[in-house]
């Protein structure tokens, strides 16, 4: 073993900014030809060139391991890629020098320890505490990462809407059934003649109750501060900026990466070979499965790679011809898109016509139109966007990206349709309680989605399934297909329903908790349509990149929901005989009155705060944070740039080292077994090269 | 080692929580497992260890294409036959359990796929690894054009001092930005 000394001599020089394992294979190789009198097992210990990866765990590789592992001893042992014998050594190891050092240093490094275990008790008890946690780990196992980003962001909307919830029921609802005695005995008298069709339509019982907005009654509960309007538009606009504040730091979070890389750092393949493979799938089909999944996505990007070669040699009159084709499917989604949005106008202006018809089914009917539509629009138009998206001879990449934009502006477009014609025709009809009416419209849109998911799940899915069982030859069943969970679609569903649940808090409170209710549901019945009708969709979304995506919908969702609201609020003056805001002109000034009951000092103060001086000063000061941060991040970005380069030209520092070590070696070739015995000699050239 | 007794003894059992990522329950149904895997006889043995050949009749690794792979890795055995002990076992759950660090993951992950175990990723390891994930068969084997552009598109992203290879430290710079990673690189009882 007396050839390893030169060689940690040497690491020993060069290992404070190099990875040392690689060098050490670098170098043994080239060692190999002026050592060939080596010992084989010498000489395999080399080869195998991993720091610990030996069953003895001792001599040059773990002590170079241990250079670079070992100089920070808190490092929690279990962190260290090293066998169970080897990092008791550690141990052992860790535990004399500790005795060596002063005791008030040994002390503190305990203490860290224990804090840290401490710590990491607390977060597994924590994490023990999140619901689902199995059912997410067993649909992982059997359906791969894609499917389980699904529930997962079905239980971040949980929480979200939980949150709401409290939010909600804190400053709206308990301060309600605290002080107001009269309105909860009023309430508690209305439990008469209930009938499905109410909860429903959000008629009847529902009307007056704490779901909708008509149920709040402007009361002072505390001096002229604390009243209705004040806590319902703290509540109200607390969930709004809470739900903000929440996406957009999970939306960034998933962009860093990008951000910090610029365009120049593309893994995309490497990370497709290197990462792709799930290693929680247990089942041979599922690995079958993946393993094609893998396959077809290796060479879809091989083929979208030579489609750009493709596309840099195409003709002129290709292009003209290709123009024109794109230009005449637009066209077409341009029609198909306005035709839904006319439908929708026309099923809004119906049901909104005021003319009831007496049988309470068609009423029902009547109703319901709206929220039909529009599930149904959505239903049918994302799949002939994905049948256009195949004559525009796009890459297949772009093919299903451009289908989910088409997808997300019809599903928000509708929404923002349905609430431009609502709103047009709550101005012109003269309702006494309109707000109430609109909390109506949001609650079936709510429900509605619910109940079409439940319906297309156990009378299409379901029946569908039992069908493919029991008659497996069938050829008309071949035809129409497997059943498949198409994510990006579903997720879609779920961005809809909060978008709705945004819009619609303000006049409909308990909204959130309508949705907490049936994103509970959701999960359940979509858990029974993964498990039991659905087989892995083909093309997996990158699970990462595609959580990104959903969250950056949903962020433009909850965009949407405050600009309608902040419009309706402003345009449509309160109705003056209902809800927490009558006999105001406006919802804004709720703090008028308490405002004016301070005294002068905060009096003077608040209104300076409100004045547009402050508001400039304020806007100065973003200006110069959002500018120093910029710049910092072009900095950033720059010295990564550097850092890149330096690790490139570092490594031909090591390759001219090592060869000039060879070269050396070669020179004294007489010596070499001279020199494998003594070992301390240690090479002169290095030196000068270093100083 | 004290894995022959039903019931593993508590300092063990606190140290091999100390040693690893892994929970007391998550411990105590690994202990399970491998004995339920022992062969009769070599249950009373002090320090049994577990052939390649059964340690792959585990669900968790039957269908996985680096099967053999990881046994070979985390095996501590002077033979290289990938005969596992169990604290071994143990090593190879705490490298794949939820909480084990991305660093802990990547590199094992490296080690996994060097097929030649040399320290690097060469065109020869890329080509086996890319084998694996497709399928090793004929008909599931990229065309060797394909593999090719594959080959050179993988080393033109991530080896990045440009030495024809991938080593650990470029390996681990590639993994760090792929988030997806550490979520699918785990193996759980």
């Amino acid at each position: 073993m007396g050839s390893t000394e030169p060689s940690s001599n040497f690491l020993r020089l060069v290992s404070e900014e190099m990875d040392t394992s690689e060098l050490t294979v670098v170098f043994c190789d080239d060692m190999q030809q002026p050592f060939c009198d080596q010992p084989p097992g010498g000489q395999s210990k080399h080869q195998q060139g991993w720091p610990g990866g030996s069953a003895q765990g001792q001599g040059a590789d773990d002590y170079v391991w241990g250079l670079s592992r070992d100089r920070d001893p808190n490092v929690p042992l279990r962190n260290l890629p090293l066998t169970m014998q080897e990092k008791r050594d550690t141990r052992e190891r860790r535990h004399l020098q500790r005795r060596s050092i002063g005791c008030w240093e040994s002390w503190r490094r305990s203490q860290s320890i224990m804090r840290r275990r401490c710590l990491e008790q607390m977060w597994q008890f924590l994490s023990g505490l999140q619901p689902w946690r199995r059912t997410l780990h067993s649909i992982e196992g059997k359906f791969g990462v894609g499917v389980k980003v699904y529930f997962a962001f079905l239980r971040y909307l949980v929480y979200l809407n939980l949150i709401s919830c409290l939010l909600t029921g804190g400053l709206i609802q308990a301060p309600e059934f605290i002080f107001d005695v009269d309105n909860r005995l009023y309430y508690h008298g209305g439990f008469k003649n209930v009938s499905v069709l109410h909860f429903l339509l959000g008629t009847g019982v529902l009307e007056h109750s704490p779901v909708f907005y008509r149920f709040y009654k402007p009361v002072l509960h505390w001096g002229q501060c604390l009243n209705t309007p004040l806590l319902f538009l703290l509540g109200v606009s607390s969930v709004l900026i809470l739900s903000l504040v929440v996406l957009v730091r999970r939306t960034v979070n998933g962009y860093k990466h990008k951000w910090m890389l610029g365009v120049r750092f593309s893994f995309n393949m490497s990370f497709k070979v290197f990462g792709s493979w799930d290693f929680c799938i247990q089942d041979p089909a599922s690995a079958a499965l993946k393993q094609r999944v893998i396959r077809d996505e290796l060479k879809m990007d091989l083929e979208e790679e030579r489609y750009h070669l493709r596309v840099s040699q195409r003709t002129c009159r290709q292009k003209l011809w290709l123009c024109f084709i794109r230009l005449l499917l637009n066209f077409m989604v341009v029609i198909l898109l306005g035709g839904s949005f006319y439908l929708i106008y026309r099923a809004t202006a119906f049901s909104q016509s005021g003319k009831l018809p007496e049988n309470e089914f068609l009423r029902l009917l009547q109703q319901y139109l709206p929220p039909f539509t529009i599930t149904l629009v959505n239903f049918v138009l994302p799949q002939l966007f994905r049948i256009i998206s195949k004559f525009e001879d796009y890459s297949l990449t772009v093919q299903v990206n451009i289908t989910l934009v088409r997808s997300i502006i019809l599903k928000l477009a509708c929404l923002g349709i349905f609430l431009f014609f609502l709103y047009m025709t709550l101005q012109t009809n003269n309702n006494e309680c309109w707000e109430n009416q609109f909390g109506q419209e949001m609650y079936k849109l709510l429900v509605f989605d619910f109940l079409a998911c439940f319906t297309v799940t156990f009378f299409v899915m379901f029946p569908k399934t039992l069908l493919r069982e029991h008659f497996p030859n069938n050829n008309l069943l071949k035809v129409m297909g497997v059943q498949k969970f198409v994510i990006p679609f579903h997720v879609l569903d779920l961005i809809y329903s909060q978008t709705v649940t945004w819009v619609g808090v303000f006049y409909c409170p308990l909204l959130p908790f309508i949705s907490l209710i049936k994103l509970f549901l959701v999960f359940y019945i979509k858990k029974f349509a993964v498990r039991r009708c659905c087989d892995p969709a083909h093309r997996v979304f990158r699970a990462s990149n595609s959580s990104v995506l959903f969250h950056f919908i949903l962020l433009l969702g909850l965009l949407m929901a405050t600009v309608v609201l902040g419009i309706t609020l402003n345009k449509l003056p309160p109705s003056p005989k209902c809800g927490a805001f009558m006999d105001r002109g406006t919802v804004f000034n709720v703090t008028a009155d308490c405002v004016d009951s301070l005294p002068r000092v905060p009096r003077d103060l608040i209104h300076f705060m409100s004045s547009e001086a402050f508001a400039l000063s304020l806007i100065l000061a973003e200006i110069i944070l959002l500018t120093s941060s910029m710049s910092q991040r072009r900095a950033n970005n720059k010295s990564i740039e550097r850092l890149k380069n330096m690790l490139v030209i570092c490594s031909s520092d090591k390759w001219f080292l090592v060869r000039h070590q060879s070269a050396w070696l070669r020179s004294q070739s007489p010596e070499s077994s001279d020199f494998a015995g003594s070992g301390q000699l240690s090479p002169p050239p290095l030196q000068e090269d270093l100083s | 080692m004290g894995t022959s007794a039903s019931q593993l003894p508590k300092d063990l059992l606190s140290e091999y929580q100390e040693l690893t990522f892994l929970t007391k329950q998550e411990i105590l149904l690994a202990h399970k497992r491998f004995t339920e895997l022992l062969a009769k006889d070599d249950r009373s043995c002090s320090n049994p260890r577990l052939p390649m050949s059964r340690i792959l009749t585990l669900p968790e690794l039957k269908s996985n294409p680096f099967k053999e792979r990881i046994c070979l890795v985390f095996s501590t055995s002077d033979n290289k036959d990938g005969s596992l002990t169990f604290e071994d076992f143990l090593d190879l759950l705490s490298a794949f359990s939820d909480s084990a660090t991305s660093d802990i993951k990547s590199h094992y992950a490296f080690r996994i796929f060097d097929f030649d175990d040399d320290g690097t990723l060469d065109r020869k390891d890329l080509e086996r690894l890319v084998n694996c994930l497709t399928g090793d068969t004929d008909e599931t084997r990229l065309t060797s054009d394909e593999m090719k552009q594959l080959i050179n598109n993988i080393l033109e992203e991530s080896d990045i001092d440009k030495d024809g290879t991938v080593n650990l430290s470029e390996f681990q710079h590639v993994i760090s930005r792929s988030p997806d990673f550490v979520s699918s690189f785990k193996i759980v009882l």
